[in-house]
């Protein structure tokens, strides 16, 4: 076997890897599993309705910001 | 007044009434009935608000019925309350509620949008597993008093508990040991498998290309587990130095860099075999026990929360008629304090006005509450069970009782003696005369006359070889094993160190109230002397919150299936004695025996437990008697901890015919009653001087510090915030019979590290030997780390096995 082919092999498998870790440890630093049901029980109460007070909480905050 | 069974159920809570009792209203020509006013009130508002999909997406679940009472909202916008819980950052205030009523997601998702929609706020974010929740809002729109209001408007409750002070502190530390196992996993998990490619291709040869493609990827796999998952050991390491200490960590730190090192070197020069996979596979491994130990601190935290949260932090205080609520802090000596029934104590005094029952449990252990009146000392921890009273401080909050208790714990914590001290000693020594013999090694065979890169070589061969493999892994993979084997067991050790500590502990001090016994009375005991309706006394004794009314309640539930409440009048509570109340024309009274002299009634009961005497119109109909019942398994423990040889004796606040009734049925000898809380550390610090290694079981503030003082500390899972804080075990199922099996865990635990580190002390004699000598070749190597390392880790699994045996 050509030795590039092997490191290709590894960069690619080990690069893989290190994306899933990646995004996994990203997740965690920003909190994604603090709370296991917000994602799952959350999508039950998802509808037009929440999403304009969702936009209008949005702005409040971007105000706020503004203000600052 | 005949009960029909026609059950509706209530339109807002769907718990189900007799149709009589609902109050009916009909909205857009629909039939809609509720339970009560509060329920209707919730429901009138989320359709004003436009929010009545909420009941769509509760579904058939049954909520609280709305309570409303009105709460003086005042103190939240007071500013000690805002110290405490509140913290402002640019011009925006932020705090951490629980919200208490939430049963469903839909529950989470109204509290979120009456928030949202409300002027002010500006972040809302509710945990949905914890219903714990954090808001952001501007101070100059809103108050936090009506963000509660608007909580408590759609009849859930909420309040503040402090966030930076524990659970959020932990919870990071926690994140980021996760982080950095996780990458330790990763790293080695890879390495392995290219490790065996190495492996398989030392016995069937290899290209020089391969190898250094193979060589250069473990480098990039084992430089992070080293400095990112190893971080802890170098930290821990250079504090040690900076010290004056060699310890453990720095064992750790220098092998694992020399053999990176080394591996680095060997991988440029293209010579010999390179140990990346060995210092992946260390670090990973022995921060695995680390994170371990992390994650039993994080769940000692949790159960303390809700807890500490319910220590007062303001107080009503009266001055010039007018009452005002005062932070703790501000009271002065000699303020007028009320205390309405179920509030804590927070500043010592004695009793103006009024009379009341006070449960001093958490104080003296004592299960029975205490009728106080007028002077009467009150301290605080203890909770007013009964009537309105208003006593005078005599002292201020840091100087009352449980203030005081917890500084002096805060002194004794930071005095603890700590045994693996002296096994980092131990190590400390071995890797100096390690380093030692690797520098003396390069010297001698340059001396010899070999060129002094090979004789740099061979001396980086010793500490390589020598490096912590199994010595490392001898006390940690055994504790690591040990502690989750404990766990499975509802035994939670804060800290590995302790398993060891336990192990050699000479006597065990026992608390009476809460760890022998269930620290509640139950009836051992029920004479009828005439037939009578029982659900009459079940009626009386219902109506009162007192311990032993709440045991007979509990008895009677057990023999009647289905126990009937009649409806009493004019029920009187006379505080500490006994009910007294009528029933249709009949006059009925339950109490104890002085009570009923005091009604004039003739009864010669004697018996040196509690006596609960129930009459009907001055005619005794039954008696019980009650007692603090010894936990399940309690007399079995105490004679197993004997067998093994440890010395047992038995620390009480309670008086002496009680402790000496306890302890003559469980069969311990060596009493001690009557003990204060200082009386108790006094007694450990005294076993202490006599050269015992005292264990400590106990719950409540009154043994913390008696805890706090022992070389092991052990909590009962139902105790008190303090004695979490200050024990080094908990007990999280609260058996007794756990104390065996943590002894015969720890012990089990303590002998094999002792066999590994046996082991592992022998096994690097030998191989170093070989190594200063020059002999080690690399599959020797190689082979001898993976080899020593399995011996150990495999010993250390069999701990598992101990509680299969039975």
């Amino acid at each position: 076997m050509d030795d590039n082919v092997v490191s290709a092999m590894l960069f690619v498998s080990i690069g893989l890897g290190t994306l899933g870790l990646g995004a996994f440890l990203w997740g965690l630093k920003t909190g994604q599993f603090d709370d296991k049901n917000k994602f799952l029980d959350g999508a039950l109460h998802d509808s037009e309705d929440d999403l304009n007070v969702a936009k209008k909480m949005q702005d409040k905050q971007n105000k706020v910001k503004k203000d600052i | 007044m005949p009960l029909s069974n026609n059950k509706i159920k209530c339109h807002h809570c769907h718990l189900e009434f007799d149709s009589a009792v609902m109050i009916f209203e009909s909205i857009d020509n629909k039939e809609h009935f509720f339970c009560c006013k509060g329920c209707q009130g919730v429901f009138h508002l989320l359709k004003d608000e436009g929010l009545d999909n909420f009941y769509e997406k509760v579904g058939l679940k049954t909520l609280h019925s709305v309570n409303n009472t009105i709460n003086d909202l005042s103190k939240f916008d007071l500013p000690g309350y805002a110290k405490k819980y509140i913290t402002s950052k640019d011009g925006l205030n932020h705090i951490s509620l629980i919200i208490e009523g939430i049963h469903c997601s839909a529950c989470v998702w109204l509290n979120e949008r009456i928030l949202q929609v409300c002027d002010g706020i500006i972040e809302t974010n509710i945990n949905y597993t914890n219903h714990k929740a954090k808001i952001v809002w501007d101070p100059s729109v809103i108050k936090l008093s009506q963000i509660i209001e608007k909580i408590q408007s759609i009849g859930y409750d909420a309040y503040a508990y402090d966030a930076k002070l524990q659970e959020e502190r932990t919870n990071s530390t926690r994140r980021d040991y996760y982080s950095r196992l996780l990458v330790g996993i990763f790293c080695t998990m890879n390495i392995m498998w290219i490790a065996v490619a190495q492996y398989a291709g030392f016995f069937t040869g290899i290209t020089q290309g391969i190898k250094d493609i193979l060589n250069f990827a473990e480098f990039v796999l084992a430089t992070p587990a080293l400095f990112y998952t190893g971080w802890l050991y170098f930290k821990g390491a250079y504090y040690g130095l900076k010290n004056r200490l060699i310890n453990m960590d720095f064992l750790i730190a220098s092998g694992t860099l020399c053999t990176y090192l080394y591996s680095i070197y060997a991988t440029i020069s293209q010579t010999g075999e390179v140990y990346f996979e060995s210092v992946t596979m260390i670090i990973t491994i022995i921060f695995a026990g680390k994170y371990l130990e992390v994650l039993s601190k994080k769940n000692a935290v949790d159960s303390l929360d809700s807890i500490s949260s319910s220590i007062p932090t303001e107080v009503t205080v009266i001055r010039n008629d007018a009452k005002f609520i005062v932070d703790t802090t501000e009271v002065k000596i000699g303020d007028l304090i009320e205390v309405k029934p179920g509030e804590k104590i927070a500043i010592d005094g004695k009793l103006k006005t009024g009379s009341g029952c006070f449960d001093e449990s958490s104080i003296s252990g004592e299960s029975v509450p205490i009728y106080k009146k007028l002077n009467d000392n009150i301290t605080s921890g203890t909770i007013c069970i009964d009537g309105v009273v208003i006593y005078e401080a005599i002292s201020d909050f840091s100087h009352s009782m449980l203030q005081s208790i917890t500084t002096l714990l805060e002194d004794s914590l930071t005095k603890k003696p700590k045994i693996e001290k002296i096994a980092n000693q131990i190590s400390g020594y071995f890797s100096l005369m390690v380093l030692a013999m690797a520098i003396l090694t390069c010297i001698g065979w340059y001396v010899l006359g070999v060129p002094f890169e090979d004789a740099f070589i061979i001396s980086i061969s010793v500490i390589v070889i020598a490096c912590p493999c199994a010595l490392g892994l001898a006390t940690p993979v055994a504790t690591l094993v040990g502690v989750a084997a404990g766990a499975k067991k509802g035994i939670l050790f804060k800290s590995s160190s302790n398993l060891e500590t336990m192990a050699k502990a000479t006597t065990v001090v026992l608390d009476k109230t809460g760890t022998i016994t269930n620290g509640t009375p139950d009836v051992i005991n029920f004479n009828q002397n005439k037939k009578f309706d029982l659900n009459i006394l079940y009626s009386l004794v219902k109506s009162s919150n007192h311990p032993i009314s709440k045991a007979i309640v509990k008895y009677l539930e057990q023999k009647e299936t289905t126990p009937k409440e009649y409806i009493l009048n004019d029920i009187k509570n006379v505080e500490a004695r006994g009910l007294k109340a009528k029933y249709e024309n009949h006059v009925i009274c339950g109490g104890n025996i002085e009570f009923l002299k005091q009604m004039n009634i003739q009864c010669d009961l004697i018996s040196n437990k509690s006596i609960f005497v129930f009459a009907i119109d001055n005619d005794i109909v039954c008696s019980f008697e009650l007692e603090d019942t010894l936990k399940t398994g309690a007399k079995e423990t105490i004679e197993n901890i004997k067998k093994l040889g440890l010395e047992i004796i038995m620390c009480t606040g309670d008086n002496e015919s009680v402790a000496n009734n306890i302890a003559k049925q469980i069969g311990i000898t060596k009493i001690y009653s009557s003990m204060l809380p200082k009386d108790k550390a006094d007694i450990i610090s005294q076993l202490q001087h006599d050269q015992k290694v005292v264990i400590t079981v106990g719950d409540g503030i009154n043994d913390a510090l008696a805890l706090s003082k022992s070389d092991i500390a052990i909590a009962m899972g139902n105790n008190t915030d303090l004695t979490v804080k200050v024990s080094d075990i908990i007990f999280i199922n609260n058996k007794i019979t756990t104390l065996y099996d943590a002894i015969k865990l720890s012990r089990r635990v303590f002998k094999t590290i002792k066999q590994n580190l046996l082991f592992s002390l022998f096994y690097n004699f030998v191989t170093i030997s070989f190594a200063v000598l020059g002999f080690v070749i690399p599959v020797v190597a190689a082979v001898s780390m993976s080899l020593s390392s399995l011996i150990v880790v495999g010993n250390s699994i069999r701990i598992k096995r101990i509680f299969k045996d039975g």
